[in-house]
């Protein structure tokens, strides 16, 4: 074996265990984000893969996958991000609401609705739905346990300012959740 | 040693460094604590590790002709690594997806309390 094939089959060793570690965070995730650049990481060693298989056997093949990977990679981050930068204050702001309407019905401690159902499925939800063990979003459970009260949109503005006062305002507190599409 | 075994060591060198740079992203991914540290992680292969990996191949391939579109491949990785990484770290920052404990300074909290305190937009939570 000459110095290529060692590098190549180390090189494909070290692939594997990048590509490992991505699906790892893939799998243990907390947020969606974390999934979407562990994805995306995906796809570079999967180019990686390619390139390296090229480079090892001297064939031009997959130069136009090559391409395709990069292009590919970015326009998936960029839609799904957009899509939770959008979504998720939305979907906060009516679970925070409709938390706050069920306690104020039921005057039950906030246990039972701490598994909302998110807009885009529960799989984006880390440990099943329960918003509670995982550090990245314990920020949401605190604020749903402590009971802070939005203020509507009637009240004025001389206190701070309500956190539910997107622009779609008034109707997103008797309406259903929308889906996943976007029903506005 | 002729001409060609010093092309195909540099070949296997760069290929070498390629594959380090997607372990460390990988081992970054799993490691580091939070979503921006994460994406720094992440990077490594997309700009660093994907030239090496671009420069081996087109050393082993001893054509220039595919040596532009390996180029190609890698300046779409560099015009679009950087657009993905802002939309991805601007949604992270606003659904806080971090970890503010870790931060040593926060320049962008000042401004983002502002703009929603002027607008409404949202309450951003502090975590205390």
């Amino acid at each position: 074996m000459t110095l290529l094939d060692y590098s190549y089959w180390i090189t494909q060793f070290l692939l594997a265990l990048g590509v490992l570690c991505a699906v790892y965070r893939v799998y243990k995730g907390p947020s969606v984000l974390d999934r979407v650049i562990s994805v995306d990481v995906i796809l570079i060693i999967v180019g990686s893969v390619m390139l390296v298989e090229m480079a090892y056997s001297g064939s031009t093949d997959y130069i136009l996958f090559v391409v395709v990977t990069a292009v590919i990679g970015f326009l998936g981050a960029v839609a799904i991000a957009r899509y939770v930068a959008v979504r998720q204050p939305d979907s906060e702001d009516l679970i925070r609401r409709t938390e706050e309407q069920a306690r104020a019905l039921t005057d039950e401690p906030a246990s039972e609705p701490e598994t909302p159902k998110s807009p885009w499925g529960s799989g984006a939800l880390p440990h099943g739905g329960t918003l509670l063990e995982d550090e990245s979003t314990s920020w949401f459970a605190a604020l749903a346990r402590s009971g802070f009260v939005p203020k509507r949109k009637q009240d004025d503005d001389a206190t701070e300012p309500p956190p539910g006062s997107s622009p779609d305002g008034p109707d997103d507190g008797t309406d259903n959740k929308p889906g996943p599409g976007g029903a506005q | 040693m002729t001409l060609d075994t010093v092309l195909d060591g540099t070949a296997a060198v760069f290929m070498l460094v390629g594959g380090l740079m997607s372990l460390a992203a990988g081992i970054g991914l799993v490691r580091f604590p939070d979503l921006h540290s994460r994406m720094h992680a992440a990077t490594k292969p997309q700009v660093l590790g994907l030239l090496m990996l671009v420069l081996s191949a087109a050393i082993m391939w001893r054509s220039w002709s595919w040596v532009a579109i390996a180029l190609l491949a890698w300046g779409l990785m560099i015009l679009t690594a950087p657009v993905s990484a802002h939309v991805v770290g601007r949604a992270g920052y606003r659904t806080k997806h971090m970890r503010a404990d870790l931060l040593a300074d926060d320049e962008l909290a000042s401004a983002v309390d502002r703009l929603s305190r002027q607008r409404g937009v949202r309450r951003e939570v502090k975590d205390d």
